[in-house]
């Protein structure tokens, strides 16, 4: 079974700070998406269960220093092989740039039976990619994933649907997308680190795919990314601690916070 | 076990320059950090030496990560109640080559293992390090979480107090009385203001060491050195001076009284914190350096106490990066040998020798010493601001002359026998 999971680098948001009520994005390392390393961890559970597979990282990005780290991650993981598509146009695509790129990658590397995807980046957290590639290669998709098993004519899917669980089948190919409680993503080994440098990394171009940077262009503006401004009420309270507490309580009451 | 050339245990400056000379001589090298990057929780006041490190590795610098360029030098003395600030404005300093620049750790480390990366060498952040493994007299490898790895040799970059390399008997356990203890703050301020507060031209920087009274007399100083668009402010304090101090103070309140003193808070006014951090210093001097190499390892940076405080210039990362350098050249000159063994790693010891690494360590070998006697801190920067307040004041009663105020002063708090022995101590610095 060939198996394809799609990973997206983002900044490490926990190290984004705002100052003039916008983040600053200068100087933030780059990170693995979390939901795609359960996509990740998916996909070597499914080579390994089913055997004679192989895992492709696919990933996509505006440079390949963005990706370098974070795809060797994956390779270090164990995906046997990864395809990078990289191209400074990428810079400022959408989701749907993103889709009709990775659908063509794919079509490029031909052979798939599953694509796997987290259900969400940890950055936009759209959950658009998925199933837009699913359409453009006009597969199957089933979104959500606790539980992927392969058999039949296909797989065996659990989506996990909050208030339920449905069971769902699908022929091959077919896309899924995974959420967190399938798996927790295995973390690698030195070792598997210092060989995933030397497994077969093919890097290509849009022109590579027949696309035209038009054709990622993103078709929305943004016009501000502004942090939410609140307003601090500003009260200091004198006293020892025992006239403090009483402050807050009053402070509490006035406000409506307690005593509602 | 499985094996690898060279592991690197701590990815700051030490083991990122060690890791970059070998991996540009083709060698397979593994460098083991424990932050989330390298960098992340490194610490340093803020200024690289440049000038002593610049033939090494020359074809980096251009593009290195600095912020500004040290063209001017303040030293303030403070005494209770007054204190006297010198500034040295020189026109080498403010000339390219510059000698010396700011830096902020997070950017210039991670840009050092990004270069590293570049040569094929591979920086594993996020993980630790549990244990150097030894069999017998020799380093055979880590051990860090479930995986034990192989190396000819091991480079021990860990830093200050050396942890793991105490452990197995690589060093002495680290004491209190050779170490200091540094707190920082970084205080982001516009790049014009910093020009403006600071005179500066565009793009050029300064540096400021304050003595005395900043750290309640004990020993150790504060600093202040300007970034891009950002200070570095902070203070470092002895820890046997803290311990030993009758009225027992909390260190980090040390750093906030600082920053309130009245010549401070102008400087610092309106700076939005970005980033605090606290760290151990070495500050043993020479006579602290442990044994350099042995068999199938090599120490470097801090973890070797390869670190100089002389009071006005206090270096670490340049010692640091010279080491990493000639580390790497030992041990890629011991692996085409095929001698990993303490004879084969010799050399490093040697080159360290004969360049400014232990030359200037072995210069300063006083300096550790004098700088115990806590008068250093009080007496002096008290006495001269004395002296001058003197000079300066006019008062309801008739002055006495100029010379016997200078004279009276000096004869009061410099001509006596204590201080006599003090500063003629201080020839050996
Ligand atoms: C407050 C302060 C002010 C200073 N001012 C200056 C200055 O102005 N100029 C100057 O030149 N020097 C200055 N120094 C000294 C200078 O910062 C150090 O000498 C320098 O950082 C040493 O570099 P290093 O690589 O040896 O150690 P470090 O930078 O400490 O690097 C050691 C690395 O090893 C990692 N590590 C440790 N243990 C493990 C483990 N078990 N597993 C994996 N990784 C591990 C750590 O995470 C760290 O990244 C100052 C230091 C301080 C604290």
């Amino acid at each position: 079974m060939d198996i394809v999971v799609s990973v997206k680098t983002n900044l490490d948001l926990q190290m984004i700070r705002i100052k003039n009520r916008e983040p600053v994005l200068e100087a933030i390392p780059y990170k693995t998406g979390d939901l795609d390393k359960n996509a990740v961890e998916a996909a070597l559970q499914l080579r390994d269960a089913v055997g004679d597979s192989k895992v492709i990282a696919l990933t996509v990005a505006e440079s390949n220093r963005k990706v370098r780290e974070t795809i060797k991650e994956v390779l270090a993981m164990g995906a046997d092989e990864a395809v990078l598509i990289v191209d400074p146009a990428l810079e400022s695509t959408d989701q749907a740039g993103v889709a009709r790129t990775l659908a063509a990658a794919l079509q490029k590397i031909g052979s798939y039976d599953l694509v796997l995807f987290g259900e969400g980046s940890s950055d936009d957290y759209s959950g658009q990619v998925g199933p837009r590639v699913a359409e453009l290669l006009g597969v199957p998709q089933i979104g959500y994933a606790r539980k992927i098993t392969a058999g039949g004519a296909g797989v065996l899917v659990e989506r996990s649907m909050d208030e339920f669980i449905e069971t769902l089948e699908a022929p091959l190919p077919a896309v899924l997308t995974v959420v967190s409680e399938i798996n927790e993503p295995r973390i690698p080994s030195l070792m598997n680190i210092m060989k995933a440098g030397k497994k077969p990394t093919e890097e290509w171009s849009l022109a590579d795919l027949g696309l035209d940077p038009a054709a990622v262009a993103s078709s929305c503006e943004t016009l501000s990314n502004l942090a939410e401004e609140q307003d601090r009420k500003h009260v200091m309270l004198e006293g020892g601690a025992v006239d403090q507490a009483a402050g807050l309580v009053n402070a509490l009451l006035k406000e409506g916070i307690l005593g509602r | 076990m499985e094996k690898v050339d060279c592991i690197i245990v701590g990815g700051g400056l030490a083991g990122l320059s060690a890791a970059y000379g070998l991996a540009s001589e083709g060698l397979e090298v593994m460098v083991v950090e424990r932050g989330d990057y390298s960098g992340a929780k490194n610490v340093t006041g803020g200024r690289l030496y440049l000038s002593p490190i610049r033939d090494i590795y020359p074809e980096l610098w251009e593009s290195a990560p600095f912020e500004r360029p040290v063209t001017r030098e303040l030293v303030t003395l403070m005494g209770d109640g007054a204190s006297t600030t010198l500034e040295l404005a020189s026109d080498c300093f403010a000339t390219a080559p510059y000698q010396s620049y700011t830096v902020l750790r997070a950017r210039l480390d991670q840009w050092l293992a990004d270069q590293v990366m570049e040569k094929g060498g591979m920086v594993i952040t996020k993980n630790r390090v549990d244990e150097i493994l030894v069999e017998g007299s020799k380093v055979i490898g880590i051990r860090a979480g479930a995986d034990d790895i192989g190396a000819d040799v091991t480079i021990i970059a860990e830093g200050v107090l050396g942890l793991l390399s105490s452990k197995v008997g690589l060093r002495e356990e680290p004491l209190a009385r050779d170490h200091a203890l540094g707190y920082k703050e970084i205080l982001e301020l516009p790049s014009s203001v910093i020009q403006d507060r600071w005179h500066l031209n565009e793009g050029e920087g300064a540096a400021h060491l304050f003595m005395g009274e900043v750290t309640k007399g004990m020993m150790g100083g504060g600093f202040l050195y300007t970034n891009k668009d950002s200070i570095s402010l902070g203070i470092v304090v002895g820890m046997s001076a803290m311990r030993e101090r009758k009225e027992k103070i909390e260190s980090h309140t040390l750093l906030d009284a600082f920053k309130e003193l009245p010549q401070i808070r102008p400087l610092v006014e309106g700076g939005t914190l970005v980033e605090y951090s606290a760290h151990a210093i070495p500050e043993g001097g020479i006579a602290k350096v442990p044994k350099l190499f042995g068999d199938g390892y090599l120490m470097v940076g801090d973890a070797a106490g390869l670190a100089l405080n002389a009071l006005l210039t206090v270096r670490g990362m340049d010692f640091a990066i010279a080491s990493g350098f000639y580390a790497a050249r030992a041990v890629a000159d011991a692996k085409s040998r095929g001698d990993c063994s303490a004879a084969g790693l010799a050399q490093y010891e040697q080159s360290l020798r004969s360049s400014f690494v232990l030359k200037d360590l072995e210069t300063a070998k006083d300096i550790p010493h004098i700088m115990e006697n806590p008068r250093l801190f009080t007496h002096y920067p008290q006495a001269v601001s004395g002296l001058l307040e003197k000079l300066y004041t006019i008062g309801p009663h008739p002055s006495q002359k100029l010379s016997s105020t200078v004279i009276g002063g000096v004869r009061k708090d410099f001509m006596n026998a204590r201080t006599l022995k003090e500063l003629y101590a201080m020839r050996k610095i």
